[in-house]
């Protein structure tokens, strides 16, 4: 009783202390506030974009672990690592092993195949596909093979007319180009074949003969003419080759938005939903989608927003893109509707360029309205994607070993994952089957191998080894075996055939498990195939379990395990004969797993400096106290205090301010949390949409980080008197006597 | 005469600046007995200050010996001696040096807090009892900023007393009151003395203080002046100026 009655007298004096220096206690109290509050908001602010993050990436595409092979050269970055390369990962060459050793360590869920890789794929040409139209036309109306009534020839020309003139339009475009190239260089920088191409184009006397000899025109324009219009792009895309089916039922954040997911044993392309939109779809539209946007979410206006402005300047100044797609028919609505939007007086001679132009000069007024028009009004008529659901995707990838690679895949849909569907970071993977994805990367699939086979057998091809290749070609060698050519011998030379013995009939430069290129095949005929191929083709699942893989995401039952899941899969790799390498979803995250940890490494040298700082602060207004009370210390010693009761005064005065202020500060912490967490932080940009996976945050309050923020606090007070109580410790009681004179 | 309370034999004391040894007591032997109202006078300078510390346990001597309610300091660790101090001696400070966050009440009671045996009602008892006696019983809740000198050395004396001490020191109690307070401080001391039976030493200058003493220790140089002895309040005891 009387101890705590001691501590209550030191208390006491203590808090009164505080109240007669309020200054002190106003500056050391305001250090401490703010520090609690900082741990407080930091913390479950960190704490709960870490939860949100790794709920979407572990449930997107990363799952709890990564396995991959523990002999690659790099480490594996699902998201994209910190090169812009992909990683050298070693291969796993059977999945369905891999599968069956992962299944025996505890708490592993479910296993999915992964590879990811990138390559490029062409997006289309409007000409080319202008042209590719109007070729089928022709050949329909040339058929002599099907007999056309009178009303399908009639209809065969109309489509013939209109399809002609969409290719006029292209070309008055392309002149109207030229001559705006003119306007702006010399004379003699143009180059005067590609102007002479476009005049040809141009004239009637053309296009009268083109009916003559369609065929031979159409091939004129195809070579000459199409190379001019250069406005196909080259995309990069990045994609996981899987088991789409094991896939969307371990991730359940994915989700299909258009069209449908790929049949199991077939192949297939799924576009990134966020790809798709930002760099497949006609890039007026998408940015006309970026303004309503920056609008809408973010209350941005053109008026304040440079980069709206500039979308806007683009978008009145870059009008080609959908004049290109438009017939005359096209065109001549477009203008009766633009010119009725814009008030405009009925003018069939309007440059349709001028009032596009005028009609994407949007300002924040008139925005919504003309967006809406946009897409009510002039979107049927245009073709907003460069690439449509059930088109085929022609893929052309550099394979592990430098072969370009290409691969058709349809193009079943579009999916997301919930959360990042606006996240550029992991909106830019798209997902494939696993066997193209196999062939890209320069596996061979059984399929592959006996195409292979049956091709090289039809074209009577000879293998030839490369020491032998230039007299192969210019006939300068013998046919003896070249001496110097024993290295081609390479062991387990795929596609070695039997029976013919010269060294030189091996086949050149096969990487053990790399097909060779193939030979082109460019017959339409051939084409038409390989696309039918590519739709129909139907692998059995043995192919897709039981083939190479890169790497395998692990599920967990409980997330909790993953620490310990981590060695247990090397372990049981090491029982079954696999050298394997088990990383968190963080690491494998790449880049983006090492934001978080950048976050609370900000974050904790944050805490560390303004508690540092306090303890400074509050030592010194410790000290400064002391060395005034020198003479109040002195007389409670000599009337009877120990030091330890100095001590325990100095300290509890230091704990006071601490809880006291500390106590606030977490308290206002923690209520703006709240407030927060009711009202969320909207995402501003890609980077925050995919930290906060989806378009706000709302942070949970972390009782965590309340107790830490008293731990510190109070850690901080007391260390910080030690010094101060040090020195009022050493007060005699003779100081209470001393007269300042 | 009663038994000595504070027994003091060849006391010396010497306190070292730097390398220069000062000898503050040069030997000292006095006896204070139990009851006492006694001065300690002398110029400044003149090691009042000194023998009082040696007495009131806050320092002990270089040399020789001084017994305090029958113990020896020299032979006591710095706790006992604190202990001693809490439970024997009272202080009265020149200055007061009440805590000046605690109102009076809280002041008094400082010491018996200290002491830890003693019950909160107990405390309260004994703090309004002698608050009463040294007339501040309506000024309880008051901060010392809002009185005036006097009282606030009158609650000093209330706290010095409050522990039931067999020894009271005050350092030069009236140096910082006018005379008249100053008077008035020195018969509640006095009255105490007589009523309660408390040994009180003080250190003064002030002839006019002096005369309230009973005993009169004259101190010079470090030394007990001649002519020390007086015990009767004799108002003109002559000094022994060297």
């Amino acid at each position: 009783m009387s101890r705590l009655d001691t501590m209550r007298v030191s208390a006491q004096i203590a808090v009164r202390n505080l109240g007669a220096h309020r200054l002190k206690t106003f500056i050391v109290g305001g250090i401490i506030f703010f520090g609690a509050f900082l741990v407080v908001l930091g913390n479950s602010l960190v704490e709960s974009i870490d939860n949100s993050m790794s709920r979407s990436v572990i449930g997107s595409v990363a799952g709890n672990i990564q396995v991959y092979n523990a002999t690659s050269k790099d480490q594996l970055a699902v998201m994209g690592g910190m090169t812009m390369g992909d990683p050298d990962l070693a291969q796993i060459d059977d999945f369905a092993k891999l599968r069956a050793t992962l299944l025996k360590v505890p708490h592993v869920k479910s296993v999915v195949p992964m590879g990811i890789s990138g390559a490029l794929v062409t997006s289309g040409n409007t000409i080319d596909i202008a042209l590719e139209r109007l070729r089928g036309i022709v050949r329909k109306e040339l058929d002599a093979g099907t007999p056309k009534d009178v009303a399908t020839q009639r209809q065969l020309a109309a489509q013939l007319a209109a399809q002609k003139d969409h290719v006029r339009q292209i070309i008055t475009v392309l002149q109207g180009d030229m001559k705006n190239m003119k306007a702006i260089v010399q004379e003699q920088a143009v180059n005067k074949e590609d102007v002479e191409v476009i005049q040809k184009s141009a004239s009637d006397a053309f296009w009268v003969d083109f009916d003559k000899d369609p065929y031979g025109a159409l091939e004129y324009l195809e070579n000459h003419l199409a190379p001019l219009a250069v406005d196909a792009d080259l995309l990069f895309i990045r994609y996981v080759g899987t088991d789409l089916g094991s896939f969307s039922k371990s991730f359940d954040r994915m989700k299909i938005v258009d069209g449908t997911t790929v049949p199991p044993g077939k192949r297939g392309f799924l576009f990134s939903k966020f790809i798709y939109e930002d760099q497949l779809k006609l890039k007026s539209a998408r940015r006309l989608d970026k303004i309503k946007e920056a609008k809408d979410l973010r209350g941005e206006t053109i008026a304040k927003s440079e980069e709206l402005q500039r979308f806007v300047r683009e978008n009145t100044q870059q009008v080609r893109e959908v004049l290109l797609q438009l017939d005359a028919l096209k065109t001549a609505t477009f203008r009766a509707k633009l010119q009725k939007e814009l008030a405009l007086p009925a003018d069939p001679k309007a440059e349709l360029g001028a009032l596009l132009a005028q009609f994407f000069a949007t300002d924040d007024a008139n925005f919504q309205g003309r967006y809406d028009f946009f897409y009510r009004e002039l979107a049927p008529d245009l073709e907003l994607y460069r690439v449509r659901i059930g088109d085929i995707l022609t893929i052309k990838a550099f394979t592990k070993s430098g072969y370009v690679q290409s691969v058709n895949v349809p193009v079943y849909g579009t999916f997301q994952f919930e959360g990042l569907e606006k996240s550029a970071l992991a909106g830019a993977l798209n997902l494939m089957d696993l066997v193209s994805f196999r062939e890209l990367y320069g596996f061979m699939s059984d399929e592959k191998l006996a195409e292979i086979k049956t091709l090289r057998a039809s074209a009577h091809a000879k293998e030839v080894s490369r020491e032998n290749a230039e007299a192969e070609l210019f006939g300068a060698g013998s046919d003896e075996p070249s001496p110097a050519a024993p290295g081609a011998k390479a062991p387990g030379g795929v596609g070695a055939k039997p029976g013919k013995a010269p060294p030189r009939h091996i086949i050149a430069d096969a990487t053990p498990g790399v097909n060779p290129e193939l030979p082109e095949i460019s017959s339409p005929l051939a084409a038409k195939l390989r696309r039918e191929e590519a739709r129909s083709r139907v692998f059995p699942p043995d192919e897709v379990e039981r083939g190479v893989v890169l790497n395998a995401a692990v599920l967990l039952d409980d997330p909790k395990y993953m620490r310990a899941t981590m060695p247990a899969i090397v372990k049981q790799g090491e029982k079954d004969g696999l050298k394997l390498k088990a990383i968190s979803w963080q690491e494998s995250a790449g880049l983006i797993g090492n934001f978080i940890n950048l976050a609370r490494g900000v974050l904790m040298v944050a805490i560390i400096i303004i508690f540092t700082v306090a303890l400074v602060i509050i030592n010194n207004a410790l000290v400064m106290a002391t060395l005034e009370r020198v003479r109040e210390i002195g007389t409670l010693r000599a009337i009877g205090a120990q030091k330890r009761f100095i001590l325990s005064m100095l300290v509890v005065e230091a704990v006071v301010i601490g809880l006291l202020f500390g106590g606030l500060g977490a308290a206002a912490g923690a209520v703006l949390v709240k407030i927060i967490g009711a009202v969320g932080i909207a995402a501003k940009s890609d980077v925050q949409f995919f930290f906060f996976s989806g378009p706000r945050l709302r942070p949970f309050l972390n009782p965590a980080a309340v107790v830490a923020a008293f731990v510190i606090v109070i850690f901080v007070a007391t260390i910080s008197s030690f010094y101060p109580a040090w020195l009022a410790m050493r007060v005699t009681p003779r100081q209470a006597m001393q007269e300042e004179e | 005469m009663m038994k000595a309370i504070v027994s003091v034999k060849d006391a010396v004391k010497n306190y070292t600046l730097g390398k220069v040894v000062v000898p503050a007591l040069r030997g000292v032997t006095l006896e204070v007995g139990a009851g006492e109202f006694m001065s300690i006078a002398g110029p400044s300078g003149s090691g009042k200050t000194t023998l009082l510390n040696l007495i009131g346990c806050v320092d002990t001597p270089t040399s020789g010996t001084v017994e305090v309610a029958g113990k020896n300091t020299r032979e006591l660790s710095e706790r006992q001696l604190t202990d001693l101090r809490l439970n024997t001696i009272g202080f009265i400070f020149q200055s007061f040096n009440l805590v000046s966050v605690l109102n009076v009440f809280q002041n008094c009671e400082l010491p018996l807090l200290l002491q830890k045996s003693i019950g909160s009602d107990e405390r309260k008892r004994r703090v309004l009892e002698l608050l009463d006696k040294v007339g501040l019983g309506d000024h309880v809740k008051h901060r010392p900023s809002e009185l005036s000198g006097g009282q606030r050395q009158r609650v000093a004396i209330a706290r010095a007393l409050v522990t039931r001490p067999q020894l009271v020191l005050a350092d030069e109690p009236t140096a910082n009151l006018d005379s008249v307070t100053g008077q008035n401080i020195l018969d509640l001391m006095k009255d105490l003395n007589r009523t309660q039976g408390t040994t009180f030493i003080f250190s003064t200058h002030d002839q006019k203080v002096m005369s309230y003493a009973n005993t009169i220790l004259r101190l010079a140089d470090g030394k007990l002046a001649a002519g020390n002895g007086a015990t009767a309040a004799a108002p003109h005891v002559a000094g022994a100026p060297a």
